[in-house]
């Protein structure tokens, strides 16, 4: 035994580890209330680590906390932090991936580190009105692909586009994610109920179109990837997410078809 | 949308994927300079299945892998590419995929079942089964199609200190 550190790396103090743990749980929090898969944020976290000076880092995600413990020589930290899970924000992945691999480079250090998170943290979305709009002409898109005619895509425009504008304003006065996705799709149900009722449509395409937008596509695809990849626990957890989600789109529909006395269509 | 006319129907798939897939790439905050990508994924990724569905005539579980496949594929090479997460392109242009149709008649007949008569019971039962698995077995064909790339090319030997 020697008392020199290992590995060509200086000795950090454990000031210095403090600082790269809070800046790479950080990353890391920022790719999983994102929605990044398990693999992408231990591979990114262990990359800034190192980058910033740690010898080692090991990480341990689970759905809504990040465990970490770094080292450096004899000197080794470990903290953790708490992720609420927020809406699915690609742009703060791909903001994270570039700033890991200018970290990674050399770039920065763990200050300029810090600045770039702070910045990435307060990126701007899509103006929510062109939000509203995509996403209506989407749920449209699916009504045609499910064999619809104009009436029913104009009917799955107009419900799926109110349907959006609930959630958003749901979503901004941070209510329960269940809740919201039960709502959302009462609204939409409800307006192409509407249309069937009045005889505007004679098919259910534009009921099921109208809840189309709450599909939780990004928790499934990450359940199976994280799977497959060997991060069962958490795999579990975000498959699990997704079917209660689902569930709350059946129940939002069921409800709004009870109220409208519809035997099924 | 006609089948018997192949190059019309396949393009008019493709367009309306295309706005499915956008609709929910903004929906997902995906960057500006990604769209596109996403976009032309969501298209051929949906075109490709519902070619191998109404020309092959082959089961759309095994023809949602194999357009899954494509968007897999397509997005690890726009990733490496375009210096972004292969996710990104991946779970936007997944969504038109998604069996939505089957999912809903899943939950009809699910709701149905409470007020059903013994006989009529079983048959709504069996239906709600029917469709469920066949959404869970499209589902995993999606996901598998999508990570299949990533697990062949991305290896990582186990590292120790």
């Amino acid at each position: 035994m020697t008392d020199q550190p290992i590995g060509p790396k200086p000795q950090l103090s454990r000031d210095e580890l403090a600082d790269i743990n809070e800046v790479a749980l950080w990353a890391g929090a920022l790719m999983l209330s994102g929605g990044s898969e398990t693999d992408r944020i231990e591979e990114t976290v262990h990359r800034m680590g190192t980058a910033l000076g740690a010898n080692w880092l090991d990480i341990l995600v689970s759905p809504n906390a990040i465990i970490l413990t770094s080292s450096s020589g004899e000197e080794f930290r470990t903290s953790v932090r708490r992720v609420p899970i927020l809406g699915v924000n690609m742009r703060t992945l791909d903001e994270v991936n570039a700033l890991s691999r200018r970290v990674t480079s050399g770039e920065l250090d763990v200050h300029q580190t810090r600045g770039e998170l702070a910045r990435i943290s307060r990126l701007p979305r899509y103006n929510r009105w062109v939000v509203v709009l995509l996403v209506a002409l989407a749920c449209a898109a699916f009504a045609r692909l499910f064999g619809g005619g104009l009436t029913d895509m104009l009917v799955t425009l107009v419900a799926s586009g109110a349907a959006m504008f609930v959630r958003q304003e749901m979503q901004h006065r941070h209510f329960n994610i269940y809740l919201t996705t039960l709502v959302t799709a009462f609204v939409g149900a409800s307006l192409a109920l509407v249309a069937f009722r009045t005889g505007a449509t004679q098919t259910d395409i534009p009921l099921l179109s109208s809840v189309l937008l709450l599909v939780p596509g990004v928790h499934l695809i990450n359940a199976a990837e994280d799977i497959l990849k060997g991060h069962l626990v958490t795999g579990m957890v975000r498959g699990l997410l997704g079917a209660v989600i689902a569930a709350c789109i059946a129940i939002g529909m069921a409800v709004a078809m009870w109220i409208f006395n519809l035997e099924i269509i | 949308m006609n089948p018997d006319q192949p190059i019309l129907f396949l393009v008019e798939d493709a367009f309306w994927a295309a706005l499915a897939a956008l609709g929910f790439a903004l929906l997902f905050n995906v960057p500006r300079r990604l769209l596109i990508a996403c976009i032309v994924c969501g298209a051929l990724g949906h075109a490709v299945r519902q070619m191998l569905v109404t020309q092959a005539g082959i089961a759309l579980e095994i023809a949602s892998f194999m357009g899954a496949l494509v968007i897999g594929i397509l997005g690890y090479l726009m990733a490496s590419r375009l210096r972004a997460p292969a996710i990104i392109f991946q779970v936007a242009a997944s969504i038109p995929l998604i069996p939505g149709a089957f999912a809903y008649r899943a939950m009809l007949n699910l709701i149905r079942l409470p007020n059903a008569e013994s006989a009529a019971g079983s048959v709504v039962l069996g239906d709600a089964a029917f469709f469920l698995i066949r959404t869970g077995l499209i589902l995993a064909a999606i996901a598998a199609g999508i990570a299949f790339p990533t697990l062949l090319f991305q290896r990582r030997t186990p590292v120790h200190d």
